[in-house]
Order: C-alpha cells, then structure tokens, then sequence
C-alpha cells in the first residue's frame, strides 16, 4: 500500500491516510485479512507524525475497517469492503458537490456542466 | 508528566537586542516541538540557552529537570544535539569521529552510531573535509544519536540539503517520536514541520506569540479574503480573534481565531459587502500573515498574541 501525503493542501494528514486506506480496500489493493504496516513503519515511510498516523488507525478501527489481530497489529476487517465501497462514494460525492458549487459560483447551467463531464468521462462519447 | 523542556520568564539580550522577550513554555516527553521564526527571532538563542551554551539574563532553562545555567555538561552529555553548521573533526574519518565521540558515552554507542552511519549510506573510511554538505549533516545526525538520546535538538537540520537527505532527516526525526523521544526542532521548512510536528511555537522578534498543537492551530485558524468594492468602504467588524490583518490592494485578508462564519456572512450581507472567501490556510499562511503582520509598524505587538 503506497500513500502520498500532502501536508498543505489544507486536508489534515489523518484524514488523507484514512481515505487513501479506504480506497486501498475498496480497489482491492488490500484485501480483507490483510495486515496494515504497523504506526512507526508508516509514519516512517510517509515521514509524518506517528501520532497522525495512530489517529487514523484508530479512526478505521473504530468505523469497523481494520480490525486489532492479538499480537500482530492491525488488519483488515471482514466488512471493509462493503464500507470501503460506501466510504470512497462518500469521498466522491464530497469532492463532486465543491466542484458543483464551483460551477455555479462560475455561473454555469447544469447542461454546461453535464457537457464538461460526459467530455470528460472516455467511453461516454 | 514533568516537562522535559521549560523556560520560565526567559529573557536574553545582546546589547539593544532583544533575542529573547520574557519567553516561558514546556515541552511534554515524547513530543515533537517546532519552533518557527524569521531569521534573528531568537530561535538559536533558545537553543543555546537549553544546552547551557548561554546564560538568560534573567529566568531559568530546565532541560530534563536540570537548570541549565548550574548543569550544562550534564544536560549536554544527555541530549543530542545537531547544529546549524555542524562543527566537526576535519582530519578524523567517519568512521574514526564515531569512535573518538564513543568514549564520552556508555557502551554501545559506536554500535548504533555505525548502524545509522551504514543506514544513511556514509563511507566511513572518508575523511570529514571530503565530504558533501549532505553527507556532513548525516555524520552530525548519527553522533547526535549514538546514545539514543531522551531529547534530539535539530537547529535548522535540513538548510541546504537536497531532496533525499531532507527526507532521511524526517525519517530519522519520526523514528526518534515513535519510539517515544523528543525531538526539539528548529526549522524554515515550514511543509516539512507541517508533517512531522505536534506543536508549534512561533517566535516574533523574541517574543513567543503562539505556542499550541498543530491541528489545533489548522483547525482553529480560517482565512478570510473580502474585496471591497471601492477604497471608501468600512471594512466589516470580524467576528474571532484576529491573528493578523493585511491588504493585498483591493483584498482585505485576514487570518483569524476562533471565527463565527455564520455571523460574518451575516454582517456582510446586512452591510451590502460582497461575500468574503473563507478558506481553511495551511501552517505557512498562517506563519507568514503573523510575519507580515509584525513587520507593518503602525500596529501593536500584542495584536498577534495568541495564548
């Protein structure tokens, strides 16, 4: 699992752990059982803050996404990625009603808009 | 948990200059502390003053629960530290500076110090005067950390490194925090301290004016751009602690505290201004509205205080 993390795009750090999680689980990058790098190995690989990285975990243990293995560390949960699945529509929906309000901000009809995404969706032409 | 690092009433001056105004903070263990600053904002001086390299002229440095005015050798043979310009044996190898430095600490200090020299990829047969800029940073890093140190002080670890070097130093900075140390640092690079720091303090002109959790200061901190239509307009009364107030032409910007955007809107609307830009800054705008701030004569210094 390979994150990128961007400390000044203004979304905390944890968060942006925890999408990119999220979104490891819903491609399958990670499957279920799958254990996560431990709080130093990623903080240390990422070159953040151990803290952030143990607060993200603990964010995806307690919305049912990773799961604590006696000894091991953390894996991946059974039902991650059902809620992956669910999560990274969440993220998606986010990120589309800002650009939504951009438009409109922008003075854009929603035909407009429509014609800026399906040119922009490849096989809807 | 006692503080591992605490100033009280610190104040340090050199002629009319004062590096250090009446400064008082405390650094938990097993943080990682930042401290933030214009070049000449006294950063060094806090730095000395914690090795006992300086003496405040009024106050008291505790480092570890030791004064650092009574024990520098003590607090010095204890922590690591990492100068700006890392003065270093020029003549001695790599290898020969690990083992000469081995022998003012406890055993096993040569072990760990060739261990992070091997793992930063330094010849250790190479004299000192032969090596780069970056290799030299890495020999200072791993004496520094030879006897793995409760406290690592970093003063400006990164100037002048290249992409790689910089990185192992964040690396090697968030091993020490995982393993429960602190680290003191001291740093420009403001999207590096922005990764790797649980506080930061920002220092203006000697005076401390912010010292908090870094999430706390990015959650609490939004920046509102407002562009007035004419020069003749009010500007509007902000609701939240202003930080800092600077125009850009015909933008107001500030950076504010605490900020009611409900009510701003409100206050727009009902004096026909148009809707103000707010948006969530990152550590450098926030550091560089303070900055700026301090360099506009007209307002007082007390204006940018946080805590």
């Amino acid at each position: 699992m390979i994150c990128h993390i961007d400390a000044t795009n203004g979304v905390p750090i944890y968060e942006q752990i925890g999408r990119q999680v999220t979104y490891a689980i819903a491609n399958g990058t990670l499957l279920v059982g799958e254990h996560v790098p431990s709080v130093r190995e990623l903080a240390t690989q990422l070159a953040v803050n151990p803290n952030t990285v143990a607060r993200a975990y603990r964010e995806l243990q307690q919305t049912g996404i990773l799961t604590p293995i006696r000894g091991t560390g953390l894996a991946v949960a059974p039902t991650a990625p059902d809620k992956c699945r669910e999560g990274r529509r969440h993220i998606l929906q986010d990120r589309v009603e800002s650009v939504v309000r951009e438009a409109q901000q922008g003075g854009l009809q929603l035909d407009d808009f429509l014609k800026l995404v399906h040119a922009a969706w490849p096989t809807s032409a | 948990m006692a503080p591992i690092v605490q100033f009280q009433n610190v104040t340090r001056r050199f002629g009319n200059t004062l590096a250090l105004d009446n400064v008082s903070f405390e650094i938990d263990p097993g943080t990682v502390f930042a401290l933030l600053g214009a070049n000449g904002a006294g950063k060094t001086t806090a730095i000395r003053l914690m090795l006992g390299l300086d003496s405040p002229d009024s106050g008291t440095v505790n480092v570890m629960g030791l004064d650092s005015a009574q024990k520098p050798l003590e607090i010095r043979s204890q922590v690591g530290y990492v100068a700006d310009r890392p003065p270093l044996y020029e003549w001695m190898t790599v290898d020969e500076i690990g083992w000469f430095t081995s022998g003012f600490y406890p055993s096993g200090y040569q072990a760990k110090y060739d261990a992070l020299r091997t793992r930063f990829d330094v010849d250790g047969s190479k004299a000192i005067r032969e090596l780069s800029k970056g290799m030299r940073a890495k020999v200072a890093l791993a004496l520094s950390m030879g006897h793995e140190p409760p406290l690592l002080v970093l003063d400006e670890p990164t100037s002048g490194l290249d992409p790689l070097v910089r990185r192992e130093f964040l690396e090697s900075m968030v091993d020490v925090a995982s393993a429960g140390r602190t680290v003191f640092l001291s740093s420009h690079q403001v999207n590096e301290v922005e990764r790797v720091a649980d506080v930061v303090a920002i220092l203006l002109n000697g005076k401390l004016v912010c010292i908090e959790r870094l999430e706390d200061l990015k959650r609490n901190t939004t920046e509102v751009v407002l562009a007035l239509p004419n020069a003749d307009t009010k500007p509007p009364q902000i609701p939240g602690q202003v930080l800092a107030h600077v125009p850009f032409g015909h933008d107001l910007v500030w950076m504010v505290r605490d900020l009611d955007a409900a009510q701003l809107l409100n206050i727009c609307r009902d004096s026909n201004l148009p809707s103000p830009v707010i948006r969530q800054p990152n550590l450098e705008d926030i550091l560089l509205a303070m900055l700026r701030e301090y360099r506009l004569p007209s307002r007082p210094q007390e204006a940018v205080t946080i805590n």
